[in-house]
């Protein structure tokens, strides 16, 4: 009895100690972000001195509105959102097609495709940057959102092997009822097969939404006039002035964080669980 | 007149037939794999091989490129250097921290998801938005580091702004992304049989004993996918000397400090107009990764421990 209550006591002391660890370390990993939200609501000149004022004493709301107009935030803001659905729209409907045709279609050649484009993945994604720029130059496609929406059009590898890997394991005889019924294939793939892969497309979602909002080095090549800029090139932009006031900066940036925070928050579960299942399934 | 019709309703036409449809349904990933792979795999080659500014048509100069790059080009070394510390410095600590981070959180204990959504939010926020911000933090008079220090009495170093110090303090905030790693492994470590553990424990196993001979090589496929992704990876970092070490639109840092070679060529290409040597640094860099991938596969039959299905 006492040898099960002392080993008790051991494990909620050894948790106390590492939750107590963990809690401090989280706190100093995150103290970046915090000191963020305070400078955003700070006046410049608390910023800048010396010992600084940790906790504003009077809250700068106006640093908001003026650090977004310096940046113009909203029409940037809507060319982000325009890129990132396009880009959401692509990827679905690609990588549903292909994951599905490579799962389960039966046609030649398909085990040496799937190989091929698994193992794309691994080729270092700098070896295409200048070509694929000087193709676009030549369509005198530079400038326009076309580089940055039609490659998501032609499915990531990625995505794909995740929605194959999840129709493998839907059984067969789900769409065998279907094709007795005189089903096709693009008919069991909206019907049957997507009911089922809702897991796996929305976290295709989540997760591409994220990646064209953080996307920097094609809009940095490809999107000269300011006007067509998205929100990283603003955000980045305005970072190197050298003039610029940290609390203004610093009220932008967390705009430009939000959208991406919030979404974490509502799918969390989609980010914790997909990425992982994902990578381990794969191996095996 | 019967019998033919039955003949038609029995043979598909050709696009009807699964291996035309097949076809027709990985189509966007076919053309993807022919611009984005194949395309550039065979012109790569021949681009490193050429000089072009981008609007006259390109020269072919045969090895001038690369004379240049290994004999005068004096940032070319630098990059080299830097880009090798950095990934020496970013790879196996990521993979260490993110292990031993996701070991301590793989525990039922109080606030447990709280605390891995933490560790976790920095992977979330937009890389852009998350190194402008540490650039500020990093700040040598009115960044959080040096004033947190301030409160102690030391003066802090100058980080991203001093030669000695910038590729650590970038190397720092790639390390601050540790949660992608961890999250993983997490994952990796949940699918680990509990019959594992609970036979160690019988055999009075103690927790050290269990991390390197039950998770370790359980884990092993995970860790080994991860060492490959994350040196692809961080061979290939941009975004931090381009942000981080950027002052008036130049990135790479004090005295090509934190010029890596992704950034070098990206700056040979697009700020210099020399694509042709870009492509030649591309050439380089490309075979880097691929003799480092092959290393890792090479030693990894040795280590890595397949579960086996039967």
């Amino acid at each position: 009895m006492s040898v099960i209550k002392s080993k008790k006591k051991k494990r909620f002391i050894g948790n106390l100690l590492r939750g107590s660890f963990l809690w401090i370390l989280s706190f100093a990993m995150l103290m970046p972000l915090l000191w963020m939200v305070t400078a955003a609501l700070k006046s410049n000149s608390s910023i800048m001195s010396i010992p600084p004022e940790w906790i504003p004493k009077e809250f700068h709301w106006e640093n908001f509105p003026e650090g977004l107009a310096a940046v113009s935030f909203f029409p940037r803001f809507l060319n982000t959102v325009f890129i990132s659905i396009m880009c959401v729209i692509g990827q679905v409907i690609s990588c549903s097609f292909v994951g599905y045709a490579l799962a389960r279609i039966r046609f030649p050649g398909r085990k040496i495709w799937f190989y091929l484009f698994v193992g794309s993945m691994m080729l270092p994604s700098m070896v295409g940057l200048i070509p694929v720029y000087r193709l676009w130059t030549a369509l005198k496609a530079l400038n326009t959102y076309w580089p940055l929406i039609v490659p998501a059009f032609l499915g990531s590898p990625f995505y794909t092997f995740l929605i194959r890997q999840f129709i493998m394991g839907i059984p067969r005889s789900f769409d065998d009822a279907a094709k007795i019924d005189g089903a096709g294939h693009v008919r069991i793939l909206f019907q049957v097969i997507m009911p089922i892969i809702k897991p796996a497309v929305i976290t295709i979602v989540i997760m591409q939404f994220q990646a064209s909002w953080n996307e920097y080095l094609s809009p940095l090549i490809y999107l000269i006039d300011g006007k067509k800029w998205t929100l990283s090139l603003a955000v980045a932009s305005y970072s190197t002035l050298y003039a610029v006031e940290w609390n203004k900066f610093m009220a932008t940036d967390l705009v430009y964080m939000l959208p991406t925070l919030i979404l974490f928050f509502v799918a969390q579960k989609y980010f914790m669980q997909g990425l992982g299942s994902l990578t381990t399934s794969g191996l095996k | 007149m019967n019998n033919k019709k039955t003949k038609v309703v029995q043979k598909r036409r050709f696009w009807q037939r699964d291996g035309f449809i097949g076809y027709m349904f990985i189509l966007p990933s076919l053309i993807g794999f022919a611009i984005f792979v194949a395309y550039p795999l065979v012109v790569a080659i021949f681009y490193s091989f050429t000089e072009w500014d981008g609007l006259s048509p390109a020269k072919f100069v045969g090895l001038k490129n690369y004379i240049y790059m290994f004999t005068t080009d004096p940032s070319f070394p630098k990059a080299i250097k830097a880009t090798f510390l950095y990934v020496l410095m970013t790879v196996p600590l990521t993979l260490v921290f993110g292990l031993l981070l996701a070991v301590m959180l793989n525990h039922n204990m109080f606030s447990v998801k709280m605390l891995r959504t933490l560790f976790y939010l920095p992977v979330v926020l937009p890389s852009v938005a998350a190194l402008v911000l540490w650039k500020f933090v990093y700040d040598p008079s009115y960044g959080l580091i040096n004033q947190l220090l301030a409160i102690f009495g030391i003066k802090g170093p100058k980080w991203l702004q001093s030669e000695d110090t910038a590729l650590v303090s970038m190397a720092i905030v790639s390390i601050w992304g540790v949660g992608s790693m961890m999250i993983i492994f997490l994952s990796g470590m949940q699918s680990i049989s509990s019959e594992l553990y609970e036979a160690a424990d019988v055999d009075g196993a103690n927790s050290i004993q269990k991390f390197f001979r039950i998770t370790i090589p359980m884990m092993s496929p995970v860790l080994f996918l991860q060492l490959i992704t994350g040196l692809i990876t961080a061979f290939q970092a941009f975004n931090p000397p381009q942000l981080l070490t950027n002052y008036s639109g130049v990135g790479g840092g004090p005295n090509y400090a934190t010029y890596l070679l992704a950034y070098s060529i990206y700056d040979k290409a697009f700020n210099g107009f020399k694509y042709g040597y870009a492509m030649a640094q591309v050439m380089v860099l490309f075979v880097i990764i691929m003799i480092f991938t092959a290393i890792v596969f090479r030693f990894s039959n040795a280590y890595v421990y397949y579960e086996s299905n039967d």
